[in-house]
């Protein structure tokens, strides 16, 4: 009782919950280009994920696993259905979602075994795969109700049914680390624990077993997704979209969002997008839209295109953007190769190729 | 301009006062031109303000002479002074707050019977004539530091004046309203007004006096023109030793990693003073924040410090340390450890009638949650006796009141009183305003010291050479918001400018 009384106050004065709020690019988070006029290593229509063995890199494309020998890509496996996670395993081998709804071990000593299932809930939308610790695989489902292609709407229905899983290689035995999260979209294993992203609470929460979940890394501006290692400690992390007030505004406005959901296509959502400024029916983007010396709160950037260089306790130490004029966004996966970062921008259908040493220093310029 | 055939408008012929028998000032000879720009500079305590309190009324020499056009003369009070044309700008403005800027501008001035709406109009001709931006409608508590310092300025042009006293008269101001003061003492001598400026800034002295006096230990050490100074000379002949010039004017060669965020603003309002504000703060870094006056610099850090209150409905949010706060007192955001150390310090910074040690000891007493029936003396004098070395207050002994100390030193028992909080976070707002240089330095000095202790350090200044010496990171607010953020390595005074203006 005492609650509802306080999210009616919260909801009326426009705090707590209800304020409609986003954190700020700033420090280490200050917009640059570096994304935007990074290389294409290669242009694919329907790349979901990347993953690296620490020699090469493998490419999830539609029902194909391609992996690239010096920028020359071969079809190492075709599936029946879209593969939608991907990771390279120790012992060789790969371990790929289909679908969303299975995950399977191709190649290495524990060729074939599969999961669809784990607490009798089937798998929904199984985005991402990672090296757990001694032989186990973690796994995110983003949603039991919703399948990994519509997480718009997971978005727009404040779905809070994700979870994180942990896969055993050898005897095939599964255990659920985390249930409810807000879309679980990405997973590392970071020193015993095991960080999620958790994209619509704009966070990365750390797991230990017997623990509650504490945040990693909070109030992100953008909704983070895959996570993975990176040489000297830390890890890359990816924000696939962007907040803004508009749609946390929209967020709080249940009956508008719902008609919304019911009535319009969804592309045409005022909702984040991977990319944007297809076509004239889309909200408007444009965050430079000036009236009057005023931005203009109904032109708010619709697509981004981030990757954040956390540390090994999860603080930012810097990023890198393809802003609001670019083209390089909705980046939904990274992972470090040979001294380069290979990122994955599913709003422009390309792959991007940096070196990391080179962004550093033009960041310490 | 040492033209010795001309009758000096204002002279002091081997001046002293005593205070408890302790000279302020001692055997000084003074001569002011007509029409002539002369600088007094010293650091605190060296007997500046001593000195033009004399020539203004307020105070009385104990042994000396002062001459007006030749004419010995005695002024008691402040109105003998104006009566001979003597009128004084003081450093902390001497306005009356609840009244409007019109009715300070006259007051004294009144006729029998006063019509509030000629004496605005009045005044609005008379503000615009200066080209002052001032709103003679205007409750003067109301207004900034800068355009209280207008007003103060006004005053004493509008009293037609032939010897004008400035007593750090652009600490409070941007540079464009730099620009307009400089101008307005241009025009004041053109018209053959003579003109004292007190000033710790040096370039400023060098740029507008005809000639300059320097103080030290309230002695005059040397009067000589303008073009046989320069800044290292000033520096060495004010302080008596070689003082480094690190600490304005050069620019950092590293900054500071970025730590932990501790503070996240997220789309702040408060009024019409911050708009849709959003910042964050790190730990072991030094954040400042530039904006010309009015761009709600201090109303931002203000509200996180729990001082005035945001917007009561969607005033968006502040984040401490990844949890939102909502102070309605600054008690809370004291215990929080949250620190402000204030820009206007004789008003919100210390009690002028207590002791050093008791001011400090309040700034504990605000820590603490529970509440003391007893306070103790011992622990309020060792913390003064803590404080007073480690900031090394000069003065003569914890028992000192704070009014008794120069500015300089005043600043540094504001900041103690904040320190001995031992505070995560802590805002500078304009930390060395009317302060003299070896004070600056000092203060910088423990600046730095704290954020390389790791703590998130955040400073609100106007003077671009002091942002650009001690910050890593520089936020630069316009309109109510912030609209630029640059490293240290990237800034250049240009830039910072340029987003503040536009």
């Amino acid at each position: 009782m005492i609650k509802a009384i306080l999210r009616l106050k919260d909801k009326l004065l426009g705090r707590g919950d209800a304020a409609i709020t986003v954190p700020v690019f700033d420090g280490a988070l200050k917009p640059n280009n570096l994304l935007e006029d990074a290389a294409v290593f290669a242009s694919l229509k329907s790349a979901q994920d990347l993953a690296t063995d620490g020699q090469n890199l493998f490419v999830a494309d539609g029902q194909r696993v391609l992996r690239y020998d010096a920028d020359i890509a071969h079809e190492l496996h075709h599936f029946e259905q879209p593969v939608t996670a991907l990771a390279c395993l120790l012992e060789g081998g790969l371990a790929v979602a289909l679908a969303g709804r299975e995950v399977r071990i191709v190649g290495g000593p524990h060729d074939g075994r599969q999961w669809t299932s784990i607490d009798g809930v089937a798998f929904s939308a199984v985005n991402a795969i990672s090296l757990g610790s001694s032989g186990k695989l973690l796994v995110t489902d983003g949603s039991t109700e919703q399948p990994a292609e519509n997480w718009k709407h997971d978005l727009m229905s404040r779905g809070a049914t994700g979870r994180v899983c942990e896969l055993t290689l050898s005897d095939g035995s599964l255990r659920t680390l985390a249930t409810g999260l807000s879309h679980a979209f990405g997973v590392c294993n970071a020193d015993g624990a095991t960080w999620v992203s958790e994209s619509w609470r704009h966070r990365v929460m750390s797991i230990n077993a017997g623990e509650r979940p504490t945040p990693v890394t909070d109030s992100l501006p953008g909704y983070p997704s895959r996570l993975s290692p990176a040489s000297g400690g830390g890890y890359w992390l990816t924000c696939f979209i962007l907040r803004t007030q508009l749609v946390e505004f929209v967020l709080r406005e249940h009956t508008f969002r719902k008609r919304m959901m019911a009535e319009i296509e969804p592309q045409y959502w005022i909702a984040p997008a991977l990319n944007s400024g297809n076509t004239f029916l889309e909200p408007m983007q444009g965050a430079h839209l000036k009236m009057m010396g005023v931005v203009k709160p109904w032109a708010p950037p619709r697509s981004y295109g981030l990757v954040i260089r956390l540390n090994a306790s999860g603080d930012i130490v810097y990023s890198m953007h393809s802003r609001f004029d670019g083209k390089n966004h909705g980046v939904v996966a990274a992972v470090e190769c040979q001294g380069h970062l290979y990122v994955l921008a599913k709003g422009c259908t390309s792959i991007l190729r940096l070196s990391i040493a080179d962004a550093e220093r033009s960041l310490q310029a | 301009m040492s033209n010795t055939t001309v009758t000096p408008v204002l002279e002091l012929r081997r001046a002293t006062k005593n205070y408890a028998g302790v000279p302020a000032i001692e055997d000084i000879d003074f001569s002011l031109m007509p029409g002539e720009i002369h600088s007094i500079v010293g650091e605190n305590g060296a007997g500046k303000s001593t000195l033009t309190k004399v020539m203004a009324g307020v105070v009385n020499l104990s042994s000396g002479t002062m001459l007006v056009n030749g004419q010995e003369v005695n002024p008691k009070t402040p109105n003998d002074a104006l009566a001979l044309g003597i009128a004084m700008v003081f450093q902390e403005t001497s306005l009356v707050p609840t009244m409007t800027v019109a009715q300070n501008l006259f007051l004294g001035q009144e006729r029998y019977f006063n019509r509030l709406r000629g004496i605005y109009i009045e005044a609005q001709q008379f503000m615009q004539s200066l080209q002052f931006d001032v709103d003679p409608t205007a409750v003067v508590s109301l207004l900034g530091a800068a355009k209280k310092q207008m007003v103060e300025i006004a005053r004493a042009v509008l009293h037609n004046a032939t010897v004008i006293i400035f007593d750090e008269p652009t600490a409070s101001l941007t540079p464009e309203e730099k620009k307009y003061f400089f101008d307005l003492v241009i025009a004041l001598k053109a018209r053959g007004v003579s003109v004292i400026f007190i000033s710790h800034a040096i370039e400023e002295a060098l740029q507008v006096s005809d000639r300059i006096t320097i103080l030290r230990d309230g002695k005059r050490v040397v009067t000589d023109d303008k073009a046989n100074f320069d800044r290292a000379r000033i520096v060495q002949t004010m302080v008596g030793r070689d003082l480094s010039q690190t600490h304005y004017g050069q620019r950092k060669t590293t900054v500071r990693p970025q730590g932990k965020r501790v503070l996240s603003v997220q789309n702040l309002r408060m009024a019409a003073m911050v708009k849709n504000n959003s910042l964050s703060v790190f730990a072991g870094q030094i954040t400042g924040v530039f904006g010309l006056v009015g761009s709600g610099r201090t109303e931002t850090f203000k509200v996180v410090a729990g001082i005035i209150k945001r917007d009561f409905m969607h005033g968006g949010e502040v984040i401490l340390n990844d949890k939102p706060v909502r102070y309605f007192v600054p008690a809370s955001a004291v215990r929080d450890g949250i620190a402000y150390v204030t820009e206007d310090r004789k008003l919100e910074g210390f009690f002028e009638t207590k002791s050093i040690a008791d001011n400090i000891y309040l700034g504990l007493l605000a820590k603490i949650r529970s509440a003391r029936t007893f306070v103790s003396r011992q622990e309020a004098d060792k913390a003064g006796e803590h404080w007073i070395k480690r900031l090394n207050i000069r003065a003569i002994g914890k028992e000192v009141k704070a009014i008794e100390l120069s500015g300089g030193n005043q600043q540094k028992v504001v900041i103690a009183k904040s320190l001995i909080q031992e505070p995560e976070l802590i805002i500078f707002d304009e930390p060395t305003r009317g302060v003299d240089v070896g004070a600056i330095a000092e203060i910088h000095q423990l600046i730095n010291q704290l954020a390389d202790e790791g703590k998130a350090v955040v400073v609100i200044s106007s003077y671009l050479p002091e942002i650009m010496s001690l910050s890593d990171r520089i936020l630069v607010q316009s309109m109510g918001k912030v609209v630029e953020e640059y490293s240290a390595l990237d800034a250049t005074e240009e830039k910072i400018m340029y987003a503040a203006i536009h």
